[in-house]
Formats: structure tokens, sequence, C-alpha cells
């Protein structure tokens, strides 16, 4: 499956707190679709030792709740949210708040289209609240991934 | 004024339309406020009320030169947020990369 991209790529809008990031993966749809919508984000959401989703659950149906937790940097931390929009294979729309932090959600909406050899899949995260509502989980979260930036590139995808 | 006031105070001033126009206008040189007022079709009062909140956000600097304030871009504080918004953009990235190594294991 030569025609599947190697890397994600991700980038920042700055003055609308927004991030679009994509994958092409080399398998089906349906398949990525299983692993954004179940229990298997614990397998992705994770740097073992620096970010770690423990427990994920969702009730994947517009309207239903969804929830995540785990320890980021020795704390622990609680996302949670609701789906806006459920259209296996094709879109995922979720709304994302962590617990315990002021301010309206942000949104998260997963796009999927089938390619050559398999799957490209498109993350649109909008609405990232100001720093002071945000700034603890960021900064768990830029010392994991700047970790695992360090780590994945020696590996092969 | 701590580090997370300052940033939330830039989030607030590039909320505005018409503030994000006057960096983009400053980013291509200095100017005064009428000369800005001038160039947005809009009064000076408006203008000086703007650059008073991109002033209080220090994404504009103001220099006296003789008796007119001319106001130029002040990069640093945007980069600051771009810093902070680095967390989720890495985030993605790095857990996209993971979550396609796991499909393709499997």
């Amino acid at each position: 499956m030569s025609e599947i991209k190697t890397h994600a790529r991700a980038v920042a809008d700055v003055i609308d707190g927004l991030i679009v990031a994509s994958v092409e993966i080399a398998r089906t749809p349906e398949r990525v679709f299983q692993a954004l919508s179940s229990r298997e984000i614990v397998d992705w959401w994770v740097n073992p030792g620096v970010f770690d989703t423990r427990e994920w659950s969702g009730d994947v149906r517009v309207g239903g709740r969804w929830h995540a937790s785990g320890i980021a940097r020795g704390a622990p931390y609680s996302l949670e949210g609701e789906f806006l929009e459920v259209d296996p294979p094709r879109k995922l729309v979720q709304t994302w708040h962590r617990q315990g932090t002021p301010g309206a959600p942000s949104t998260l909406t997963y796009m999927l289209e089938p390619i050559a050899g398999g799957t490209r899949l498109t993350v649109r995260h909008a609405g990232i609240a100001a720093p002071d509502q945000r700034n603890n989980m960021s900064a768990g979260w830029r010392t994991s991934c700047d970790r695992l930036s360090e780590i994945l590139p020696t590996r092969k995808g | 004024m701590s580090r997370i006031e300052a940033k939330t105070d830039v989030f607030r001033a590039i909320a505005d339309p018409t503030r994000r126009a006057l960096l983009d206008r400053l980013r291509a040189g200095p100017a005064n406020a009428g000369t800005l007022a001038a160039d947005f079709r809009s009064s000076r009062p408006a203008v000086s009320k703007h650059l008073r909140v991109l002033r209080e956000a220090r994404l504009v600097v103001d220099t006296r030169i003789g008796r007119e304030r001319v106001y130029a871009v002040n990069p640093v504080p945007l980069q600051s947020v771009a810093g902070w918004l680095e967390g989720y953009r890495a985030f993605w990235q790095v857990s996209l990369t993971r979550l396609k190594r796991n499909l393709e294991e499997k």
C-alpha cells in the first residue's frame, strides 16, 4: 500500500484556537471509525508514564455522553462531552470538556474518507478556550507530546 | 500582570476582526492613530480605543515621536499564545501517528 503516507500532520490556527490534523491509515473507514468510538481510545491517547488514558466510555449516539480519565504527569484528569453527530464510517462530532474547568467546551470533529489502500482521517479540534481555562491540561500534554515526538521518529510507523 | 492573564488579554484582543485588521496593517509598518483612522475610514477615537486594547495585551507598542504616538507590532505575545496551542497540535500529531501504528500492526 505505497499510496499511504507515513506520517500524521497537524497545524494550528492561533487566531481561532483551532487544530487541524490528518493521517492516512491502511485500514477501512469502518475499522478506523471503530477505533475512534470505542475503548480502543485508551490505546492511542497514551504515552506510558507521562500521559496515560486509563478509562474511556461512551454512549455513541447523538445526544449520548462520553467520558475519559487518566493520569497526566502524575495528576489525574477527566474529560467528558456529548456526541453531536454520529455518521459511521464518515463522520463523528463530539464536544470536549475538561471537568473542573470553566468555559465552553471545544468541539472535536473526525472526518473519514476512503482513499486508495485505506482511509484518510482528518481531525478538527475547534474552539479551544483561553489559556487560563486549559493551562494545566495543555502543560501536561505539551510535555507528554514533546517526549512522544522524540520517541516516535525513531520508530517505523 | 501574570503571564496567564496577559495571554487571556491576547485572546480577547485578537477576537475582534477590526483589531486583527489593525494588526495586519501594522505588520506592514508602524503608523500613528491618525493614519490608521484614515486607512480604516474610522473615527480616531474608535481607532484609539482598539489601539488601547492591543497595547494592554502588549500586541502593539507605542513610541512617542514629538507630539505623536507611533504604533508598531510587538510579535512576542502572539508567539507565546502559539506556543500554548502547540501542546494541542503536538498531541494530535503524535496521537494520530500512534493510532495509525496500532491499526496497521494488527
